[in-house]
C-alpha cells in the first residue's frame, strides 16, 4: 500500500476501504455507489453513531477500533470541513496508509498542518476538494459517477472533480480507456502535489499515456512541467481550464485564483508546451492525442 | 476575504504592532473632525479593496482641515477600479526615511507559510523582487512549531540589519506572523514598514487577507459590518452560496463544478461572449437551482443559458426540477441548453425535456454549447 508502484495497486479491488462520516446523507449515499462498484468497504466510522449498520457496513466510533476490527487500510472522508483536521490525525494514528480527503471549504491552515503530518508519517493524502480515485473496473473511492469511465491505459490527474469527469467521458465515449484517475484537490495547499501523482504515472505499468487536467492558481502545473521534462518518459497531454478567468477572483474553487501574474492558464500552457506537454485547447482534442500516441 | 486596510490596521495595533494615529470617515465633516483631533498633516486613503489605489489616486496627503476637508470630498465621490469609495482611514503623516517590507503568505506548493522581508518597501513585492532580488530574504515557516524571534532575527540579519532596527524588526515580524496564525490568513503584510527619523518601526500600510474557509472560527473577531462585494449579482450569489463572477457578455453558465465551469467559460468564449461564470459547488437542491436560474437571468441582454452538471455528488434530477420550475413561472423564452450526465441522469433529461430545455446526451461540452449557437443562429 504505501510508497510507489502501479497506481492501481493504490486503489483496486482488494483495497480495504473506510468511510469516515459514513452516517451522513452524503456519506451514506456515496458508500451505496462505491459498494455497487465493487469497492471493498469494510468499516465505517462517526464519532457516537458506534453499533449502527450503513448499507451493511459496521459503524465504528473511532478509527482505531474500525482498523482493529476490519483490517482497513485506505479511507474517504466525508467528515465536515470544521472536523477534517482532528479526523485526519486520528486516521494516521490508526495506521491507515491512504486517506482522500473529499470536503471543500477546509481551513488552509489545517491543510498545511495536516500534509506535514501526512509526509512525516509516509501517508499517502489526497485533497481536499478530491473526488478521489477511481481505477476502472477495479474500485472507487470517491463521489465520480462511475458510468463516464472505463478501463483502459490513460492515467489522468484533475485538479478539478466534475472536469475529470468530463475528461473520462469523453474518452470513454471514443473507445479509450483509463488506468486510473486520481483526483489531487483544488485547494490553494493540497495534500500531494501534481509531480508526486506524476511519479507514480510514470512507473505505472497499466498506464501508457498521462493527461493532466488544470486550470488556473497557484503553480502546480508549472512545477510539474520541470518534472516532466526531466523525469517522464511516458507521453504527456494536459487542458488548463479558465484561459479567460479575470485576474483577482476566485473562480469557485479556493485555489482557482490569478494573483498579478501568477496562476494564468498562459503560463501554465507555455511552461507544459516547452516541456514538451501537448497542450489541449479543448477537452475534446484528448481524443485525437491519444490516437496519435496509439492508444 | 480580504479585510480593509482600517480593519487590518485595527488588528495589527491590538496585537503590538506600532501603526500611526488614526480613524475612520464617511463623510468630509468626519474627515475635517478626525483632523483637528490628530493634528495636521494628515494622510486620506480611499478605504477600496482594490490593487492600484495608489497610483489611481486614492491616497492624499492634507496639510490642514480646510483641505481634508476638500480633498474628502472629492476622494468620497470617485470610484476608485470599480469600487465605490465609502469611507475614508485619516491617519497622522509620519516622517519617514526608509521604506521595508513585510509579509506572510501561504507557499501553496511548499504547503507552508512564508516569511518575506525586504529592505526595499512601498512597491508591490512582486516589483523588487525583479529589480533587485538581493534585497529580499524569505523564510518557510513550520506551521506546527510557528516562527521563532530567532529566526526573524536571522532573515533580517541577512539583509544586514543590526542593533536597535534588527531587534524591532524581527519583533514586528513575530508579532504579524501571530496576526497570520490567530486570524487563518492568507496574507498579512506591512508595505511600506516605515523607519522613522530616531529609528522606530511603524507599519504605514496593512493588508490582512483572511481564509474564507476558516471564517466559521475566526468571525467573533472580525469586524464584519459591511458590504465587501460590490457587484450585485456576485454578492447575490455569495447569499445563495454558489461562486458567480460577472463577466460582460450575453450567455449564462451555470455549472456544476469550477472546473467544468472554467472550461465551459473558456468554450463558450470560442465563439460567443459569456455573461458570467457560475458554479454551485456539491450542494445542489432544487431550490437552489431555481434561484441560480433567477441570478442568471437578471444580468441584462441575456440570450440563452448553458447548463452543465454532472451527478457526482450533485442530485441532478432535483437541479432539473429546479430549472423547470423557473422556467415555467418566469416564461423563459430565450433557449436553454442542458448537459446533465451521471447519477440518475434518464430521469433528469425527461424533467429538462418535460420543461421545454434543450437537452444535449453527448458528453463533450464543444458540442453542447454548439447546439446552444445553432438555436441561437449564430
Amino acid at each position: 500500500m504505501s510508497g510507489g508502484g502501479a497506481m492501481s495497486i493504490l486503489v483496486d479491488r482488494h483495497t480495504r476501504v473506510l468511510i469516515q462520516g459514513i452516517t451522513g446523507r452524503v456519506g451514506s449515499i456515496q458508500t451505496r455507489w462505491m459498494i455497487e462498484y465493487g469497492t471493498s468497504i469494510v468499516a465505517g466510522v462517526t464519532p457516537g453513531k458506534g453499533g449502527l449498520t450503513v448499507e451493511g457496513v459496521p459503524v465504528f466510533d473511532t478509527v482505531e477500533e474500525a482498523v482493529g476490527e476490519t483490517g482497513a487500510e485506505a479511507s474517504v472522508f466525508f467528515v465536515p470541513s470544521p472536523f477534517v483536521k482532528d479526523a485526519f490525525y486520528e486516521t494516521v494514528a490508526a495506521g491507515i496508509h491512504l486517506i482522500l480527503v473529499v470536503p471543500e471549504h477546509v481551513p488552509v491552515h489545517d491543510v498545511m498542518a495536516m500534509r506535514q503530518h501526512a509526509r512525516l508519517n509516509g501517508v499517502i493524502a489526497l485533497g481536499p476538494t478530491t473526488p478521489g480515485i477511481i481505477t476502472p473496473g477495479e474500485a472507487k473511492m470517491g463521489i465520480m459517477p462511475a458510468s463516464l469511465f472505463s478501463s483502459g491505459q490513460i492515467g489522468v490527474i484533475s485538479r478539478s472533480g466534475t472536469l475529470s469527469y468530463e475528461m473520462a467521458g469523453i474518452l470513454t465515449e471514443a473507445g479509450i480507456g483509463q488506468s486510473t484517475v486520481v483526483g489531487m484537490g483544488a485547494d490553494p495547499v493540497v495534500l500531494t502535489n501534481l509531480p508526486d501523482i506524476l511519479e507514480r504515472f510514470e512507473h505505472d505499468k497499466e498506464s501508457g499515456a498521462v493527461v493532466i487536467v488544470g486550470e488556473v492558481g497557484g503553480i502546480q502545473e508549472e512545477r510539474a512541467a520541470r518534472f516532466i521534462a526531466e523525469r517522464m518518459s511516458k507521453p504527456v497531454a494536459a487542458y488548463i481550464a479558465g484561459g479567460i478567468a479575470p485576474e483577482g477572483k476566485r473562480m469557485g474553487h479556493a485555489g482557482a485564483i490569478i494573483r498579478g501574474s501568477t496562476g494564468t492558464a498562459d503560463s501554465k500552457r507555455k511552461a507544459l508546451r516547452d516541456a514538451g506537454v501537448e497542450v489541449l485547447e479543448t477537452p475534446m482534442a484528448v481524443v485525437d492525442w491519444a490516437r496519435e500516441h496509439g492508444i | 476575504m480580504r479585510l480593509h486596510e482600517y480593519e487590518a490596521a485595527d488588528i495589527f495595533s491590538a496585537a503590538g504592532i506600532p501603526v500611526p494615529a488614526r480613524a475612520v470617515a464617511a463623510t468630509p465633516e468626519e474627515a475635517r473632525k478626525i483632523a483637528e483631533d490628530l493634528g495636521c498633516p494628515v494622510v486620506l486613503k480611499a478605504q477600496v479593496l482594490a490593487g492600484g489605489r495608489s497610483l489611481a489616486g486614492g491616497v492624499k496627503v492634507a496639510a490642514s482641515p480646510v483641505e481634508v476637508y476638500a480633498l474628502s470630498g472629492d476622494l468620497l465621490r470617485r470610484d476608485i477600479e470599480g469600487f465605490p469609495v465609502r469611507r475614508l482611514l485619516v491617519s497622522k503623516r509620519v516622517t519617514i526615511k526608509r521604506e521595508l517590507y513585510v509579509g506572510i503568505t501561504v507557499d501553496g506548493y511548499e504547503g507552508k507559510p512564508v516569511a518575506l522581508v525586504s529592505a526595499e518597501g512601498g512597491m508591490s513585492i512582486e516589483r523588487v523582487a525583479e529589480r533587485c532580488p538581493e534585497k529580499i530574504a524569505s523564510l518557510h515557516v513550520d506551521v506546527d512549531r510557528g516562527l521563532f524571534p530567532y529566526e526573524a532575527r536571522g532573515i533580517f540579519r541577512k539583509l544586514g540589519f543590526s542593533s536597535q532596527e534588527l531587534l524591532s524588526a524581527a519583533d514586528i515580524l513575530v508579532r504579524l506572523y501571530g496576526v497570520f496564525q490567530s486570524y487563518d490568513a492568507l496574507t498579512a503584510e506591512i508595505n511600506p514598514l516605515g523607519v522613522t527619523p530616531d529609528a522606530s518601526l511603524i507599519a504605514v500600510d496593512t493588508v490582512l487577507e483572511v481564509d474564507d474557509s476558516a471564517l466559521f472560527r475566526v468571525r467573533d473577531h472580525l469586524p464584519l459590518d459591511h458590504e465587501r462585494i460590490e457587484n450585485p449579482l456576485e454578492r447575490k450569489g455569495k447569499e445563495l452560496g454558489v461562486t458567480y463572477v460577472d463577466l460582460d457578455g450575453d450567455i449564462g453558465i451555470i455549472s456544476s463544478g469550477a472546473g467544468l465551469g472554467m472550461a465551459t467559460m473558456d468554450i463558450v468564449a470560442r465563439k460567443g461572449r459569456p455573461a458570467n461564470f457560475l458554479e454551485t459547488g456539491g450542494g445542489i437542491t432544487e431550490e437552489l437551482l431555481y434561484n441560480t436560474m433567477d441570478l442568471v437571468m437578471m444580468k441584462p441582454g441575456i440570450r440563452g443559458v448553458f447548463i452543465n452538471i454532472y451527478g457526482g455528488i450533485n442530485p441532478i434530477h432535483e437541479a432539473a426540477q429546479g430549472i423547470v420550475r423557473y422556467m415555467k413561472e418566469r416564461h423563459v423564452r430565450i433557449p436553454v441548453v442542458a448537459k446533465a450526465l451521471g447519477n440518475r441522469q434518464e430521469e433528469t433529461w425527461g424533467i429538462l425535456r418535460g420543461g421545454g430545455v434543450h437537452v444535449v446526451t453527448d458528453v463533450a461540452t464543444e458540442r453542447a454549447v454548439d447546439r446552444l449557437f445553432e438555436l441561437l443562429g449564430t
